[in-house]
């Protein structure tokens, strides 16, 4: 694991769970595993606090536990940890693949880490059910839920089974609950803790990464050729789904007959060209593939050579936003060669002999390629010269193109907690004020009013039943320089979201490299 | 063709030449020997094409043959027997040019001695020195009144031996321009993506008819010159290219599969010191002037 990883997760650790966290994380990180005793040793941090944080951090999966004999070692996830940032695109999935509802019971979901059906129905209901807008009612909460469970994106958190003294987590297959509405009714007027319902439920994660491999890869071909080329695409994938594991490297066969069948609900254009389309997606991406020629054709999706393509033009746009557009293309002339003689590049690529082999170094330099010198064997003597082939090793640049995301991602994120402990006494004070607006809203306070906080003129607002004091105020600078921060703010948590999608591609293409 | 009557032939055909030093084109030869039949007059032709006889011209959309004047021959006339020797190798070497090293092999002349030969036929203008693209600090000589072989200049890319660089970026990107003008045909194509998509292709010989019309060229270029520049396109993932049935290549503009990725949206992907960048230290993220500039915007 890379010492760039670990730099990552401290930033996340301690964005989403405080300083004393963070610690543990690194000292974990840096050991592997080690038990508790250890933790508290290298970090010198209270034995309270150690046993909080772990706590935290096996709550939310982000750590494991194993026990040998009676010594009990913690490990912790990074992979898992990376998810944080993740969130934010888990809740837009749901928003909008299920709606409003979908995403406020996740969202809770994911805050909770793990909560039964009830607890979070109705915790989602009473956090919301002072808001007119939403307009919550529980049977559409439950019938979300069910969708959710049945469709695969939340499950059955595994049991503990406590035979020792040490628990061993099991996982189980989920089955989907049948709720009540009156017990849920009955549950949210009284006290919870009452509640027998004792099935825990987590969100799958995998199962939105599905999703969000299925969505690049059905984006990428519909950038190549168009719109029904996607479509026919998705349609594959929601066949593969059907017939193999959905984390294939090859989707079993489909038959062409079944194809044209789907492609009816979509046009009559595509209904008459699915096999037209078939083959130009096959010869211009290699998504998929004929495999044989049984009813018609069959057809298979290529998972895993869709993934190399797909890093191999993250490579490409990094490569030509680094070293320039010569440079990619002599990185892409040597990688569509394999094995590449420096004078052959030369002539190729059609660059000065200078430029081309600077760029080439450069390259070389980046670990973009790499050099394989050969003797030629068996030649007379010392007039033999050694000749130099480069290749690309796109594993490898993969790595490489990881780790700097990695940095990219720690710098960011530190640039975002150094803007915010900067602006924090402002950035505190705009949400206090933000606070008192959206009290006086939802009392339905005058608008003329919420406008006299909002730009706050006046410091005691005296009307009707109803004070409140605003102490702190917001002068117009003020005003200016948080809506600054705030900008800044929201520029980076995008760019964190964007580095985070081309993680999660570089990532599902290291699983298929294993 | 035994060896006397094709020499024959060459005379008749010379000795048309000598009689109009403005040129002959192939019809006037065919007139001079009537008695052959129009493969063998080719022939001929090329032979004495190979021996630098004619220089080649092009009036007015018909082919000239003009006999290349005769000096070098004299020139050599007075010389001595070592530059004679020299002489004949680099005659011999055509337009390929010929190496000092082999010459110096084959002449069995010490370096000293034949280096001063060459100078002494360079200074009559009987031969020429060449530098050779492919090694740059190799020369090779060839006579004087010889236009050098594609691989020795380069062809039209090299001006002078030097690359022409931006004539090249030049014509990449008017390919692409002519790609992509026709790159959207296979979307939603009403006809189906196969009619879509060759509809979008175009073979080189069309990218060749368009740069040629667009005159952005002070050389002819062959279709193959255009294929080496639309393979450059191909190299910058800006084109895909496939083979028609018939052997043709074609070349479609294409799309890269992603957006620019996250990576390249932060200013640490383009960041020089990227991998000096550490969280205390001289270059730090807090203080890094490339964020700072990009978070203005
Ligand atoms: S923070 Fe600044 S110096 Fe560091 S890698 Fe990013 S752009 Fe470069």
């Amino acid at each position: 694991m890379s010492r760039q990883l670990g730099r990552v997760v401290s930033q996340i650790l301690n964005r989403y769970f405080g300083e004393i966290v963070e610690k543990v994380g690194n000292d974990l990180f840096m050991y592997g595993s080690k038990p508790m005793g250890m933790i508290i040793k290298s970090t010198g941090l209270p034995r309270t606090q150690v046993i909080e944080s772990l706590r935290t951090l096996l709550k939310f999966d982000l750590a494991t536990f194993e026990a040998k004999d009676v010594i009990v070692d913690y490990k912790l996830l990074p992979d898992n940890i990376l998810l944080l940032i993740r969130y934010p695109r888990y809740l837009l999935q749901m928003k909008t693949k299920y709606g409003s509802e979908a995403e406020m019971l996740v969202e809770e979901l994911l805050q909770q880490a793990s909560c039964t059906a009830t607890v979070l129905i109705v915790s989602v209901m009473n956090k919301y059910k002072d808001d007119k807008e939403k307009n919550l009612n529980i049977v559409k909460l439950k019938d979300t839920f069910i969708s959710l469970a049945t469709a695969g994106y939340i499950q059955q958190a595994p049991v503990a089974e406590s035979n020792s003294e040490i628990p061993i987590l099991v996982p189980v297959a989920t089955i989907v609950p049948d709720l009540d509405v009156r017990e849920l009714i009955n549950a949210m007027n009284t006290n919870l803790n009452n509640v027998s319902d004792n099935i825990y439920w987590k969100v799958n994660y995998d199962r939105f990464h599905l999703d969000f491999r299925d969505e690049v890869m059905i984006k990428a071909v519909t950038r190549r050729i168009d719109d029904n080329a996607g479509e026919l695409l998705k349609l594959m994938l929601e066949q593969m789904y059907l017939s193999s594991s959905s984390w294939a490297s090859d989707s079993s066969p489909v038959p062409l007959t079944d194809l044209k069948d789907g492609c009816q609900r979509i046009s009559d254009n595509m209904k008459n060209h699915v096999e037209q389309y078939l083959r130009v997606i096959e010869e211009s991406t290699a998504f998929i593939r004929r495999t044989g020629d049984a009813g018609g054709g069959q057809y298979s999706v290529r998972i895993q050579h869709a993934l190399i393509q797909l890093v191999e033009a993250l490579c490409d746009h990094t490569v030509t936003e680094r070293l320039g557009g010569k440079a990619a293309r002599i990185f892409r002339l040597i990688r569509s060669k394999k094995y590449i003689e420096e004078d052959d590049i030369q002539k190729n690529a059609m660059l000065p002999n200078k430029e081309c082999k600077e760029l080439t170094y450069k390259l070389l330099e980046e670990h973009f390629i790499s050099v394989q010198p050969m003797r030629k064997a068996a030649s007379a003597g010392g007039m033999a010269k050694a000749i130099y082939l480069y290749h690309v090793k796109l594993h490898d640049v993969a790595h490489v193109i990881r780790d700097m995301c990695y940095r990219s991602l720690h710098n960011v994120m530190s640039v975002s907690r150094h803007t915010r402990v900067l602006n924090a006494r402002l950035l505190d004070k705009k949400r206090r004020v933000r606070t008192i607006v959206h009290g006086m809203r939802l009392r339905g306070e005058p608008q003329q009013n919420i406008d006299d906080v909002r730009y706050i003129f006046c410091i005691y607002i005296l009307r009707g039943a109803w004070t409140v004091e605003v102490l702190d105020t917001l002068t117009p600078p003020e005003v200016t320089s948080s809506a600054e921060a705030e900008r800044r703010l929201n520029t980076l948590a995008a760019s964190e979201l964007h580095l985070d999608r081309e993680l999660f591609i570089l990532t599902s293409y290291f699983t298929y490299q294993r | 063709m035994s060896d006397n009557k094709s020499d024959e032939v060459s005379e008749k055909i010379l000795n048309v030449a000598r009689k109009n030093p403005k040129g002959i084109s192939d019809k006037d030869m065919a007139a001079a020997v009537p008695e052959l039949t129009s493969a063998e007059l080719v022939a001929a032709i090329n032979k004495l094409l190979q021996q630098g006889v004619f220089d080649l011209y092009n009036q007015g959309g018909s082919l000239l043959y003009r006999l290349k004047n005769q000096n070098s021959k004299q020139a050599i006339k007075g010389a001595d027997n070592e530059e004679k020797v020299v002489y004949n190798l680099i005659e011999e070497a055509g337009n390929k040019g010929i190496w000092i090293r082999d010459i110096r092999i084959r002449s069995n002349l010490a370096n000293t001695q034949l280096t001063k030969v060459l100078k002494s036929l360079e200074g009559k203008k009987v031969i020429k020195a060449v530098k050779c693209v492919n090694a740059s600090k190799k020369k090779v000589y060839m006579l004087f009144n010889l236009e050098p072989d594609r691989s020795v200049s380069g062809g039209a890319w090299y001006q002078d031996q030097d690359f022409e660089s931006e004539f090249v970026d030049i014509l990449n990107r008017q390919c692409l321009r002519f790609l992509q003008q026709r790159a959207d045909k296979i979307k939603n194509n009403p006809r189906g993506p196969i009619v879509g998509r060759t509809q979008s292709y175009a073979t080189a010989a069309e990218v060749q008819k368009y740069i040629t019309d667009l005159g952005i060229s002070k050389v002819k270029l062959e279709v193959e010159d255009v294929i080496t520049i639309l393979n450059t396109l191909v190299y910058d993932g800006k084109a895909e290219s496939n083979v028609y049935p018939d052997g043709n290549r074609v070349y479609r503009a294409i799309e890269s599969l992603l957006p620019p990725p996250g990576l390249v949206q932060v200013p640490c992907g383009v960041c020089p010191l990227i991998h000096k960048c550490n969280s205390t230290g001289l270059i730090t993220p807090q203080e890094c002037k490339y964020m700072d500039e990009w978070l203005e915007q």
